[in-house]
């Protein structure tokens, strides 16, 4: 495990996981994988959370999102072929289809009515909605997006 | 991060709310930066912007303003 790092095989593990088994693994998860004791895999997982790689969950170094991709269920689903994935926002959900390299649908509610909203989404990124028109709201400067990360 | 029927839609959520800072992106320029942003993100040699390269990705989107300044 030292040859290339511990962070990088930690997310090698991870990407091998969400890609393979379509799952965002657990710490003991990822230990397990790489044949490491949890302590090892945990200490990885605190430096990966500590340079925001990923969201963790509320006093844990576990994942929430490694975004783009959520553990969920959140307001935002995302459909790829075989699979369901949810995003933490807008932003995320489009870039699911992306990371995965596949063509996604995205699945979300107007921020005003809650009216549906569904785009379909390519592998290289182009995006086509239902209803025709929408926009992408953001009041997070992009500098202060990680001081409240869960409110971003 | 939301988004909304129409810019009218997301005019009157902002008339309810009263965010101190706001901007609009249109389908086209989030869907591009999500690409951007996360088509190489489970590959092996990813690694995070720097914010020198998330600007100039903001800004090859047009998105120069205040609003997406990183430093």
């Amino acid at each position: 495990m030292d040859d290339i790092g511990p962070d990088r095989m930690v997310r090698g593990a991870i990407a091998r996981s969400i890609t393979e088994r379509g799952l965002i693994p657990s710490i003991a998860g990822v230990a397990a994988a790489l044949g490491v004791s949890n302590d090892v895999a945990d200490a990885a997982f605190r430096k990966l959370r500590d340079a925001h790689v990923f969201i963790p969950q509320p006093e844990s170094s576990e994942i929430y999102a490694y975004n783009p991709f959520c553990v969920g269920p959140t307001d935002f689903r995302v459909s790829i072929p075989g699979r369901e994935w949810w995003a933490i926002c807008g932003w995320d959900a489009l870039g699911v289809p992306s990371a995965l390299g596949v063509t996604g649908t995205v699945h979300a509610r107007c921020g005003d009515c809650g009216d549906p909203i569904t785009i379909e989404v390519g592998s290289n990124g182009a995006a086509r909605s239902v209803p025709d028109g929408v926009v992408f709201q953001t009041c997070v400067p992009a500098r202060d997006g990680w001081k409240d990360i869960r409110f971003t | 991060m939301l988004f909304f029927r129409s810019e009218e839609h997301a005019r009157r959520w902002r008339e309810r709310t009263s965010p101190p800072h706001w901007t609009i992106l249109s389908l086209d320029q989030i869907a591009r930066l999500a690409h951007a942003w996360y088509a190489r993100k489970l590959a092996p040699d990813w690694r995070r912007h720097t914010s020198d390269e998330g600007e100039a990705l903001f800004a090859e989107l047009g998105l120069d303003h205040e609003f997406w300044r990183l430093h």
